[in-house]
């Protein structure tokens, strides 16, 4: 009985390794893990020390954080799920469309949410969302709730205690 | 198993690209993760984040006993691969087990609370009064959509390795039944290690998103 061949090697063929091919695999994978480990505990000082020290919703902060994520996310998908071991081809075929159709996605959705965020934009659609920011802005009591100093104009700015 | 995760990558894209939007559109109202999140297990004080830090170590702890047992596979190496996989169980169940927790304290809130316009049905208008912990029509830490955000995301994640831990035990017992080693090879293994890699490296995304920024 004839086969379907092409010229993929099939999983069995593949998927073997020595002892010592092992060994090595293994170190690899440790080490990605402790980089990992080394990137959150960094990642979780800096997010304790920020309220403090004025750093929270700070551009810089936000830049390191979202870096440092894509590290770890790049870390996971090429050792880990060792899409790093792949044919080339099929890289790209899981990577370009999903990479380029949220890069897409990420601009539009934010600077439309920056627009609908504006107060001249909001009052029209939105009479609940009134209410709730002056709930907040009013304070109530409510330690955390209760925003010192108002709102300067730049999107970014978060509210500082 | 490629596709589908390229495919639940991109519906947890748009969960988290929509939380963004809100996000951005009540910038100036959103409440503070290490404001919401400050319980710790057996103790007192106020940990802030402490415990979220813990469940990430605890995720990626697993995902690293999960590729190693798929390298135990790859030697066939059927006793190692019952452990890593055994502890790949335990890690992802103490993770949705946290979790669990996590949202109880969120929802039970803090003592004082704090002072809100609720819609009252029988007067038809908005009614001041104090609300305890978050839900999906209140929320005492800041903007109900927190809250929203928060349940469906974390929940929908939660419900991803509630059933990873499933699939991956059917994996084991298989395993331990001799079901792969007749076979010749573990790539059964493999492929629930990619979804199970995949489900961490989502927390990655929430986690920065929801408790860090």
């Amino acid at each position: 009985m004839s086969e379907f061949h092409d010229d993929y090697p099939s999983y069995e063929h593949m998927a073997h390794h020595s002892e010592e091919d092992g060994k090595k695999a293994r170190r690899t994978l440790w080490n990605v893990f402790w980089i990992m480990l080394a990137i959150t505990v960094f990642e979780l000082v800096i997010g304790s020390m920020a309220p403090s020290r004025g750093w929270s919703g700070t551009m810089w902060l936000k830049v390191l954080f979202i870096g440092l994520t894509i590290a770890k996310a790049a870390a996971i998908v090429l050792w880990f799920m060792h899409l790093g071991h792949e044919v080339k081809f099929f890289k790209y075929v899981i990577l370009a469309p999903y990479i380029l159709f949220i890069t897409y996605t990420i601009f539009i959705i934010l600077v439309e949410g920056v627009y609908s965020g504006d107060p001249q934009n909001r009052t029209r659609v939105d009479p609940i969302l009134i209410q709730q920011q002056l709930d907040l802005k009013a304070g109530h009591g409510h330690h955390d709730a209760a925003p010192e100093g108002s709102h300067s104009g730049e999107q970014h700015e978060e509210t500082h205690h | 198993m490629w596709f589908f995760l390229v495919s639940d990558a991109l519906t947890f894209g748009g969960l988290l690209v929509s939380y963004g939007f809100i996000r951005h559109k009540y910038v100036d109202v959103w409440p503070k993760a290490e404001n919401v999140f400050t319980h710790f297990p057996f103790v007192e004080q106020h940990l802030p984040l402490a415990y979220v830090g813990l469940m990430t170590f605890i995720l990626i702890m697993s995902s690293v006993t999960m590729v190693l047992a798929v390298e135990a596979g790859h030697r066939n190496d059927k006793k190692k691969v019952i452990v890593w996989m055994f502890w790949t169980i335990v890690g992802g169940a103490t993770f949705v087990g946290s979790q669990a927790w996590e949202w109880f304290h969120f929802i039970v809130g803090t003592e004082t609370g704090a002072l809100r316009h609720v819609w009252s049905q029988e007067l038809g208008t908005y009614v001041e009064q104090t609300v305890y912990g978050a839900n999906m029509v209140v929320n005492e830490y800041g903007v109900p959509q927190f809250a929203n955000y928060f349940f469906f995301i974390t929940g929908f994640h939660g419900f991803h390795v509630f059933s990873g831990v499933v699939i991956n035990f059917i994996i084991f017992l298989n395993v331990i039944k001799g079901t792969y080693e007749r076979r010749g090879h573990y790539e059964m293994v493999e492929k629930v290690g990619l979804y199970w890699h995949f489900v961490d490296l989502v927390w990655v995304f929430v986690f920065t998103f929801f408790y860090l920024l």
